[in-house]
C-alpha cells in the first residue's frame, strides 16, 4: 500500500518530469535543432508545419542500423513506427503531430460542408431528421430518416432515374470537400460511356449510410450510389467511401451494399475510384444485384 | 479467391536445352470493401524436364526438329496440354543466340509451345532471368544486401548485380565451359571458340584443334578465364583481354557486392568437389569450375549456394518473366494476345500536363520507330502523376490522342502503359473524347523503358488484370 505522503511525492515527481524539468528543456532544444527552420531570412522566423511532413518518410531513429531498410518498411505503412523516444515517452514532434492529426479528425467530424460548396458543385440540398451535429452524432436513427416533405421533394426533383448519385457529409465533411470535384466528373464520364446520364445529384446533410435506402424507395432508381465521408482517423481525415446498392429498400440486409472505401489521396485516388465505381454500377444494372449477390 | 496461371519456360543454351512448368498464383489482396488489388502471391515449379545437349545441325544451325520433338515429349511426360499453357517464355542464350537461324527457331517455338508463350533473347535479359531464377532478388531483399550472380554456361557468363531486391546492372562475358571441346575418349581438342583462339595465339600456348591435350596444358587458359571473372566483379583492374571477352558490356565498376552466387552448368563444379574425369562432358566446364573454387573469388566475397544452379535460367524464364498489370484498367475485348510491341517511353522530365507539348513529344519520338516512312504499332508509356485531378487526366488524354494520331489513323489498337494507378480513368477519358469505338488497351502498374518490347496476354482473374511480359529481342 502506498501512503498519502508517498503518493504526493510520486505525483510531484511525475509533474516535474512533465513540465519544466531540465532534461525536458534539453530535449526540446534538440528536437528544434533537428527540425529545419524555414525562412531564416524572414523577419519573423517560423517553424515548419509539422503536419506537412509525410509520416511514411520521417524516420526519427538517430542512428539506424539499416536506414534504407527502415525507410522501405515505413513506406508500406502510415503507422507511427521509427519515431524514437525521449526517455520513456514520445518525442515532442511525435506528440504534437499526434495531437494535430487528432484535431484534424475532430474538425472533420464537427465541421459542415459549406453551402457554397454544395451550390458550386450543382448539388441539390436535402437534410435528414437531425437538426444539429450533436443530434446527428448521438441519434444514428435520425440520420437515416427524412421528413415527409423531404421525401416529396426527392420525388419531385429527381423523378425516376436509372442511377441516383447522392453525396452525404457522414462523419467527415473534409472528405467531401477534398474529393468531390475529382470523383463526380469521373463517375459521370464513366457512366456516360455506358449510355447512362447522371442528373440531379443530391447532397444530404447529417447523412448516415441507410439514408440511401429511403432515397432508393422514394426515387425508384435502379441503383443508388452514396458518396459519404468516412469516420476520420489519425492517418487521414479525408477518406471517403462509396456505398452502392441495386434498388435499396429500408431495412434491407447490409450485405446488399457494395462498398468502395479508402478513397483519398493516400489510398485510391478519387479519379481512378470514380472510373471503377462507374463500372461497378454498370455491372449492377446488368446483373440486377449488388453486395454479396453481385459476387456470386 | 485465388487463381493459378500455368507457365512454361524453355531455355535453349549453348550446351543444354531444358524446360520447366510452373504455377503462378494470383490473388486479390484487397478487402472486399476496397478497389481490387490483384497480385502474384506465389510461384512454384511443378515439373522439370530432362536436360539435353542442344541439338545442332552440321552447318552450325539449331536443329529445330529435334527441339520440337523434345518439347513434345516433355509436354507428354508432364501430362500437360498446350492449350492449358497461359503464359511463359522461350529464351535462347549464350552462343546459340548467335546462330543463323536463332530468330526463326525462337519465333516458331514460341508459337509451338503455347498461345501466349513469348520469345526472348539478349544477354541483359538472360542475366536478369538467371539471377531471379536463382532467387537472388529475394535473397538481396530479405537480407537487405547486394549480390552479384554469375551464370556460367557453355558459351557465356551472365552477370547481374542486385541490390535490395532490384536489378541494378547486368553484364555478359564470352567465358564458358564449352569454348573448348575435347573428346572424352581420345582427349583430342575438337573445337576452340574464336576469342579463345586469339588468346592462345597471344599467349603462345600449345592448345590446338585436332591435337590431344591435357589438364596441365589447358590450365593457363583456365586461369586466364578465372582472372577475367575476377576482373568482372571488380577484384582486379581490367586487362586488355577482359575487354575482348566482353560480349556487349560488363558490369559498372561501382557494382560492389557483398555476396556472390553462381548458376549455370559450371556452377555445379564450383560448389561440389569431385574426382570424376574432368573431360566427362567433353569440355572444360569441370576444370573451370574447379579453378573458380580454388580462386580468390571464394574468399573475397561471401558465397551463396542458390536453390537452382544449372536450371536457374529456365526456372527464371518460366516464373519470372510474367508480370500482371494493375487491377483497375481499361481494355477492349478480343485484342489478345498482343506480341512484340515496341515501347516509346516518355521520360519523367518530358512528362507534362500541357497537352500540346505532350503531343509534340510523342510525335517527335514516333519518328524513331518509322522504317522507310512506315510505322508499325507502338505502345506509349509514361509514369503519370500521383493523385491527378480530373482536369489533369483530360490533358493527358488530349495529349495522347493528338500525339498518337498517326497510329490511330492506321486503326492500330491504342496501347498506353503507365506506372501510377490512373489507367481506368485515363482509358475511359480517351473513349469519351474520341467519341467512336476504338481498340484501346490502357494499363498501369507496369514499368518499362525505351528499347523494351512488350507482350500482353489474355485477361485473367475474371478479366480484371492482364498478364504482361516485358522483354528485349535484340540479337547481337
Amino acid at each position: 500500500m502506498v501512503n498519502e505522503t508517498e503518493l504526493k511525492s510520486l505525483i510531484a515527481n511525475i509533474l516535474k518530469d512533465m513540465v519544466g524539468d531540465e532534461k525536458e528543456e534539453k530535449q526540446k532544444i534538440e528536437v528544434q535543432g533537428a527540425e529545419q527552420l524555414v525562412c531564416l531570412d524572414c523577419e519573423e522566423a517560423c517553424l515548419e508545419d509539422i503536419t506537412e511532413f509525410d509520416i511514411k518518410k520521417q524516420l526519427l531513429v538517430p542512428e539506424p542500423e539499416d536506414k534504407e531498410g527502415y525507410l522501405k518498411m515505413k513506406e508500406k505503412t502510415p503507422a507511427r513506427i521509427g519515431v524514437w523516444r525521449a526517455g520513456p515517452r514520445y518525442k515532442t514532434v511525435t506528440s504534437l503531430r499526434f495531437r494535430a492529426d487528432h484535431a484534424a479528425a475532430q474538425d472533420a467530424v464537427f465541421s459542415h460542408v459549406s453551402e457554397e460548396f454544395v451550390e458550386k458543385n450543382g448539388l441539390i440540398p436535402f437534410q435528414t431528421l437531425c437538426q444539429s451535429k450533436d443530434e446527428y452524432l448521438t441519434r444514428p436513427d435520425l440520420g437515416r430518416q427524412f421528413s415527409d416533405e423531404m421525401v416529396q421533394k426527392m420525388k419531385d426533383v429527381c423523378g425516376k432515374p436509372t442511377v441516383q448519385l447522392v453525396v452525404g457529409d457522414g462523419l467527415s465533411s473534409a472528405a467531401i470537400e477534398a474529393n468531390m470535384e475529382d470523383i463526380l466528373p469521373a463517375i459521370k464520364q464513366g457512366l456516360k460511356m455506358y449510355g447512362i446520364d447522371i442528373n440531379n445529384i443530391m447532397f444530404v446533410k447529417y447523412c448516415r449510410v441507410p439514408a440511401m435506402d429511403v432515397i432508393g424507395e422514394a426515387t425508384d432508381a435502379d441503383v443508388v450510389c452514396l458518396l459519404v465521408g468516412e469516420r476520420p482517423g489519425l492517418v487521414t481525415a479525408e477518406s471517403m467511401s462509396a456505398y452502392i446498392a441495386y434498388k435499396p429498400t429500408v431495412d434491407m440486409p447490409e450485405a446488399r451494399r457494395t462498398v468502395v472505401s479508402n478513397i483519398h489521396k493516400g489510398g485510391t485516388s478519387p479519379v481512378e475510384a470514380g472510373a471503377h465505381i462507374a463500372e461497378v454500377i454498370k455491372k449492377m444494372i446488368d446483373k440486377k444485384a449488388s453486395g454479396i449477390d453481385l459476387k456470386n | 479467391m485465388n487463381e493459378q496461371i500455368l507457365s512454361v519456360g524453355i531455355d535453349i543454351g549453348t550446351s543444354t536445352t531444358q524446360l520447366v512448368f510452373s504455377n503462378i498464383t494470383i490473388e486479390n489482396m484487397a478487402s472486399s470493401f476496397t478497389v481490387p488489388r490483384i497480385v502474384i502471391v506465389d510461384k512454384k515449379v511443378i515439373y522439370k524436364s530432362r536436360i539435353i545437349f542442344t541439338p545442332l545441325l552440321s552447318d552450325n544451325k539449331i536443329d529445330m526438329e529435334k527441339i520440337e520433338e523434345f518439347v513434345n515429349q516433355e509436354y507428354e511426360n508432364a501430362g500437360i496440354q498446350k492449350k492449358d499453357i497461359q503464359t511463359g517464355a522461350v529464351i535462347i542464350t549464350g552462343e546459340t543466340a548467335r546462330r543463323e537461324n536463332a530468330n526463326d527457331v525462337l519465333q516458331t517455338l514460341s508459337g509451338f509451345a503455347g498461345d501466349f508463350v513469348v520469345a526472348t533473347a539478349g544477354p541483359d535479359l538472360e542475366s536478369i532471368i538467371a539471377a531471379k531464377g536463382a532467387g537472388m532478388h529475394v535473397f538481396s531483399e530479405e537480407h537487405s544486401t547486394s549480390v552479384i550472380n554469375i551464370d556460367i554456361g557453355g558459351g557465356t557468363s551472365n552477370l547481374a548485380y542486385l541490390n535490395k531486391g532490384e536489378v541494378i546492372d547486368t553484364g555478359c562475358l564470352d567465358i564458358g565451359g564449352r569454348l573448348i571441346k575435347i573428346d572424352p575418349g581420345s582427349k583430342k581438342v575438337t573445337y576452340i571458340s574464336p576469342k579463345i583462339k586469339e588468346l592462345i595465339k597471344e599467349r603462345n600456348l600449345k592448345v590446338e584443334e585436332g591435337k590431344t591435350t591435357s589438364c596441365e596444358q589447358l590450365q593457363p587458359i583456365i586461369n586466364e578465364m578465372v582472372q577475367i571473372i575476377e576482373q568482372s566483379v571488380g577484384m582486379e583492374t581490367t586487362s586488355s583481354f577482359y575487354h575482348q571477352a566482353i560480349t556487349h558490356k560488363g558490369l559498372q565498376p561501382q557494382a560492389k557486392a557483398k555476396y556472390l552466387s553462381f548458376t549455370g552448368g559450371v556452377a555445379d563444379s564450383i560448389y561440389n568437389e569431385s574426382d570424376e574425369d574432368p573431360f566427362k562432358f567433353g569440355d572444360i566446364g569441370i576444370l573451370l569450375g574447379k579453378a573458380i573454387r580454388q580462386s580468390m573469388l571464394m574468399s573475397a566475397f561471401n558465397i551463396i549456394t542458390p536453390a537452382e544452379t544449372i536450371r536457374a535460367t529456365v526456372v527464371g524464364a518460366g516464373t519470372h518473366t510474367t508480370e500482371i498489370s494493375g487491377s483497375t484498367i481499361t481494355y477492349t475485348d478480343g485484342l489478345f494476345p498482343l506480341k512484340n510491341l515496341p515501347v516509346l517511353k516518355i521520360a519523367k522530365e518530358e512528362e507534362t500536363l500541357d497537352a500540346r507539348l505532350l503531343s509534340e513529344t510523342i510525335q517527335k519520338k514516333l519518328d524513331w520507330f518509322k522504317v522507310d516512312g512506315n510505322i508499325e504499332n507502338v505502345a506509349v508509356a509514361f509514369c503519370g502523376k500521383l493523385n491527378p485531378s480530373f482536369r489533369e487526366i483530360q490533358w493527358y488524354a488530349e495529349g495522347l490522342l493528338d500525339g498518337m494520331e498517326s497510329l490511330l489513323t492506321k486503326r492500330f489498337p491504342m496501347v498506353i502503359i503507365t506506372e501510377q494507378d490512373i489507367a481506368k480513368v485515363l482509358g475511359q477519358t480517351i473513349y469519351a473524347k474520341i467519341g467512336y469505338p476504338i481498340d484501346l488497351i490502357c494499363i498501369d502498374g507496369i514499368h518499362v523503358e525505351n528499347g523494351d518490347y512488350i507482350d500482353i496476354g489474355y485477361p485473367v482473374a475474371d478479366g480484371s488484370v492482364l498478364p504482361v511480359v516485358i522483354k528485349t529481342l535484340v540479337f547481337h
